[in-house]
């Protein structure tokens, strides 16, 4: 893989894992830990849920197309399956491409770097579907038609899903349907990229429409890549830093989960973007579906939970 | 009583629109950008049928208070399993279709540990090794080499399962219920 980057004049680029603020992510829960010095004073870190930032202001600052693997630490989700709290990224940052130029791309990168006698169902080419046809295929629902939330729980009831009675978040009522009837019956024979996620699941991607400028791409069912044209407005990505900031802040104080301080100076990266589309893959993932392997923490030297398991603490 | 759905495991017993479901499968999911959810399969004991959700960990949903009972089962009918409870003598049916293959496991006059909620029947407990006679097992073909070291046999409870060609019939084996796979032969 990271020849496949060289020949095309990428820098490989490593960032930091502990940082002392992070972009507000409202769904990914974080880990804390402090410097102390006793002559300098203390200050609380945290390691770091994803390389996004620190890549993105390589690019401001004029470094051209990067990627990075990298490990990245999300708390608080569950351990095994698809998940260990600790995991390896690769993230590539295209300078001048879109997302839909990132598929062929991230065909090429598969098609190299999958080692020989790869189940086919995990080479390329990618099957493309919209999600737009995804759910109509899987759970008969027209997005365009289901921007009410209304509609979307009349649609989870016709499917004879749980559904609360009091309004939801859009986004929820939408992932009861997707998680439920659409992602387990994705097409299994060959690598899907799910293309134009809809508008409402806030996220750095463009908007377009009722939809972003986002894909993920799946094999055998489990999510392995995500993709955006990475939105470079900077008042649009300021506005969605503090939205995303009050609910996090909102939710946390709730459930007493780790609040990161974040620096709403981030989004000034984004008075001098250059048009990007950037990819982030989980490299245990693909390891697991291209070894058969249907745990995560099979190809892990020290998987979290066998040492959660195991392990015995000093008295 | 209601439980969050992140506590939800196989096993666990709920109540959707008034009827119990046991819930046979559990993944946690954390769709990129969105809240944490579980993905869950039951099945009603009473009919069957299969339902799949995919509830928010946050949420509550109804848990059932279930109670474990010793029951003998009697025999089948080819539509209901027929039990009776050890300490009542109250007779228990369930549809055969909810635990498929169970009528080739259980054995008649045996005693199995069954999962109630009030005067319904859950779950039937199987032990994970069980022994059972050979009924019939194939002839060992000799020099044959495509189908390797083993062969078919049938117990006496009719369970189908592979078992390697010194086995004869009337032989005691250990089998894994989950996977009906030979495990071991036993001797008296």
């Amino acid at each position: 893989m990271r020849q496949f980057f060289d020949e095309r004049n990428y820098t490989e680029v490593d960032t930091p894992s502990l940082s002392p603020d992070l972009i507000p992510e409202a769904t990914i829960e974080n880990f804390e830990t402090t410097f102390s010095n006793e002559f300098v004073g203390s200050r609380n870190l945290y390691l770091v849920p994803s390389p996004e930032v620190f890549m993105k202001k390589l690019i401001a600052d004029g470094m051209g197309s990067v990627y990075q693997f990298c490990h990245c630490f999300r708390n608080a989700e569950q351990i095994g399956e698809n998940h260990n709290p600790e995991f390896t990224m690769l993230e590539y940052y295209t300078v001048g491409y879109d997302e839909q130029d990132s598929i062929p791309l991230t065909e090429e990168l598969i098609e190299r770097s999958s080692p020989k006698g790869t189940d086919t169902a995990l080479l390329p080419p990618f099957r493309r579907m919209t999600m737009q046809e995804a759910m109509w295929e899987y759970a008969h629902v027209d997005l365009d038609v289901c921007q009410d939330q209304r509609l979307l729980a009349e649609a989870c009831r016709m499917n004879e899903l749980l559904v609360p009675e009091q309004r939801e978040p859009w986004e929820d009522t939408f992932n009861r349907l997707f998680l439920t009837l659409v992602e387990p019956n994705l097409p299994q024979d060959k690598p899907v990229v799910l293309d134009r996620y809809p508008r409402q699941i806030d996220c750095l991607a463009k908007r377009d429409g009722n939809y972003r400028k986002r894909w993920e791409m799946y094999m055998k069912g489990v999510e392995i890549a995500n993709c955006y044209d990475e939105e470079r407005d900077r008042d649009t990505v300021a506005a969605y830093y503090e939205k995303e900031y009050a609910k996090l802040v909102e939710e946390r104080s709730k459930s007493g989960s780790v609040i990161p301080d974040c620096d709403p100076s981030f989004a000034d990266i984004f008075t001098h973007f250059p048009q990007t589309s950037g990819v982030a893959m989980g490299i245990d993932r693909l390891l697991m579906v291209q070894n058969g392997e249907k745990e995560i923490g099979a190809l892990l030297l020290f998987p979290f939970s066998a040492m959660l398991m195991h392990g015995k603490k000093l008295s | 009583m209601a439980i969050k759905a992140g506590q939800i495991d196989k096993g666990t017993a709920l109540l959707i629109k008034g009827q119990p479901y046991v819930v046979t499968d559990r993944e946690f999911v954390n769709p990129g950008k969105g809240s944490a959810f579980v993905r869950i399969k039951m099945k009603s004991p009473t009919t069957g049928q299969t339902l799949s959700d995919t509830i928010k960990t946050q949420e509550t949903v109804d848990d059932i208070n279930v109670s474990d009972r010793d029951c003998q089962y009697l025999y089948q009918d080819g539509e209901l399993f027929h039990f009776q409870t050890t300490d009542t003598y109250d007779e228990v049916t369930v549809p055969m279709v909810t635990f498929p293959d169970y009528q080739f496991l259980m054995k008649e006059g045996e005693t199995y540990r069954c999962t109630f909620w009030e005067e319904s029947l859950l779950d039937i407990q199987i032990p994970s090794k069980v022994i059972y006679t050979v009924a019939e097992a194939e002839e060992a073909i000799k020099g044959d080499t495509v189908t390797g070291t083993t062969k078919n046999a049938v117990t006496d409870t009719g369970l189908k399962v592979r078992v390697p060609i010194f086995i004869k019939a009337g032989e005691k084996i250990r089998v894994n219920t989950e996977t009906k796979e030979y495990l071991e032969r036993v001797n008296d």
